[in-house]
């Protein structure tokens, strides 16, 4: 294994770790504004690449008219799920909320198995084949379009968790009975942060159907985005940023190294032992709240 | 019992609270405060103050509790089925036990996210009076406010509460767990408010020594029940409210033996 082929599995691995991130920031928005950990982030993003398709086949829609339609369908269903799965269980135990993100996962792959069935469907944003050079290294275009789109994300949220807005919805993720005490309306702030958790989800489906297709599969991007949102720390859109960067960088140069000798599924075994790590050693992940004690 | 004749902000009648279908918490309560006034609620622990609070604020939904019987108006209107944030919204606000501030963002993001319901200007100018009433907030704004002291903390519940704007203040317990000169400090700032904006104040206490110098009337809750209600001159003068509340007894022995019969007399 020569020292340029490790570098570019490190640098491509680095933007597809970017992409992960995208998962992830989905699962932060919704933990850092209602302490909820959504396990339905997966899910989510496999059916806004199926309405993006819906809307660009269907309808005969142009690729970035159908994706812009997806966000605003995706936004309202974000809406919907949290008026009718997850707000008659504000205030029970964490666990039932848990698992009825879990459901929601399970019962959006299963009908979009139903409706769309499970053959592979490409989606063409018209980036080129063709790799890019960065000195001696060879990068996939789409991966760094889509690292491009995730940091431009990150910007954004960063901005918008300064705002009022933001303010108010990190100020519910704190104190649920506090913020109804001042007037906020703590409903309707958890309805939108699973809606913007769904905008996320349509364009981290977008990227990365662009890679691979369109198909169920997409719905095991949960897997990566929990392990990077937990590494970076569930409550942090930086955390998660930087974490889905290691977690990528390591992945990229276990599976160049690895693979040959262990014959392919050495990604997914990172995965989990970055994961299993994470909550072993350090729970709060890289750059997580602790819960402040007063000394 | 000397009912003030002035505009009543606040009135509750006959209040009956149940958590989950069955735990009857208060049992008829009945409280007026009068416009720009201050009373206070006095009771010992369990009691049925808190309960009384969130009736009114409308925090009881989050507990599972609910308000079976009676009536609740707010400057005559009735309040009883409105959203917590409609209450706010009318000009209620409610200082929870215990403090509860947004400890992960600081005493500013504390005042922002409390402005929920106004315009920036409104809120700059909020924030201004807030941080007049307690300069130190002001020195502290920057720091997450899980990190202040309790006496800050308190400040910052208070300041916070007075950014929805209320015509009505709720504390509950706000000397609870702080140093004698602390609560002598902010009981002197809520008189101050409750005298230069004429807001009202509904002060839920333990310690009656402190409550009892700034209101102007008084009620004891036992039980769930109200058993006493009078100025705050004719409460420190009570035999029993000095006796239970005031640790004013003398022949310690002989009232000892008198404790249990009077009490019972206030349960039935």
């Amino acid at each position: 294994m020569d020292a340029i082929s490790l570098m570019e599995s490190a640098a491509n691995g680095a933007l597809i770790g970017l992409m992960y991130s995208l998962v992830a920031m989905g699962i932060v928005l919704i933990y850092k504004s209602s302490s909820v950990p959504n396990l339905a982030q997966g899910s989510m993003t496999m059916l806004a690449a199926y309405v993006v398709l819906a809307f660009a086949n269907s309808a005969g829609a142009p690729i970035w008219a159908a994706i812009s339609l997806a966000i605003i369908t995706m936004f309202i269903i974000g809406l919907a799920i949290e008026r009718v799965a997850l707000r008659r269980l504000a205030g029970r135990p964490i666990i039932m909320i848990l698992m009825m993100t879990l459901g929601l996962e399970i019962f959006l792959r299963a009908g979009s198995m139903t409706i769309w069935g499970g053959t592979t469907r490409p989606m063409n944003l018209g980036i080129s084949d063709a790799p890019l050079f960065l000195g001696p290294l060879l990068i996939n275009r789409a991966y760094a379009f889509g690292a491009v789109v995730t940091i431009a994300m990150f910007g954004f949220f960063v901005m918008f968790f300064r705002s009022r807005v933001g303010v108010v919805l990190r100020a519910i993720s704190d104190d649920y009975t506090a913020a109804w005490s001042v007037g906020i309306s703590v409903e309707r702030g958890v309805a939108l942060s699973w809606a913007m958790s769904a905008v996320v989800a349509t364009i981290a489906g977008v990227l990365w159907s662009s890679v691979q297709g369109v198909d169920q599969s997409l719905a095991q991007l949960l897997l990566k985005g929990v392990t990077v949102a937990v590494l970076g720390g569930l409550d942090s859109i930086g955390g998660a940023l930087l974490a889905g960067v290691l977690l990528g960088v390591v992945e990229g140069i276990a599976s160049s190294v690895l693979d040959p000798l262990l014959g392919g599924a050495s990604r997914d075994l990172v995965d989990a032992a970055m994961l299993i790590l994470t909550i072993l050693i350090r729970p709060h992940g890289l750059f997580g709240r602790h819960d402040i004690e007063r000394v | 019992m000397n009912a003030p004749i002035t505009a009543k902000i606040l009135s509750l009648n006959n209040i009956e609270v149940v958590y989950d279908h069955v735990s009857l918490a208060i049992k008829g309560v009945s409280i007026d405060v009068p416009e720009g006034g201050m009373v206070a609620l006095l009771g010992a622990n369990g009691a049925g103050k808190s309960t009384t609070l969130k009736s009114i604020s409308g925090l009881l939904t989050a507990e599972r509790g609910e308000v079976r019987r009676g009536e609740l108006q707010f400057r005559g209107q009735s309040i009883g089925g409105l959203m917590p944030q409609d209450r706010v919204k009318l000009g209620i606000a409610h200082v929870l036990e215990g403090r509860r501030v947004f400890e992960h963002l600081t005493p500013d993001e504390n005042l922002i996210a409390a402005s929920a319901l106004h315009s920036r200007q409104d809120m700059n100018r909020n924030k201004d009076r807030v941080y007049s009433y307690f300069p130190r907030l002001h020195e502290r704004r920057t720091v997450a406010s899980g990190y202040l002291s309790g006496g800050e903390q308190q400040m910052l519940a208070i300041g916070r509460a007075l950014m929805t704007q209320p015509k009505l203040l709720m504390l509950d317990e706000p000397s609870l767990g702080l140093a004698p000169f602390l609560v002598a400090e902010i009981f002197q700032i809520l008189g101050r408010i409750n005298r230069d904006e004429g807001l009202s104040i509904l002060l839920v206490e333990q310690n009656a020594i402190a409550a009892l110098e700034i209101v102007s009337h008084g009620y004891l809750i036992e039980s769930g029940r109200i058993v006493m209600h009078d100025s705050a001159a004719a409460l420190k003068k009570n035999p029993d409210i000095q006796e239970f509340y005031l640790g004013g007894a003398e022949n310690k022995n002989f009232r000892d033996i008198k404790h249990y019969s009077r009490r019972k007399r206030w349960l039935t």
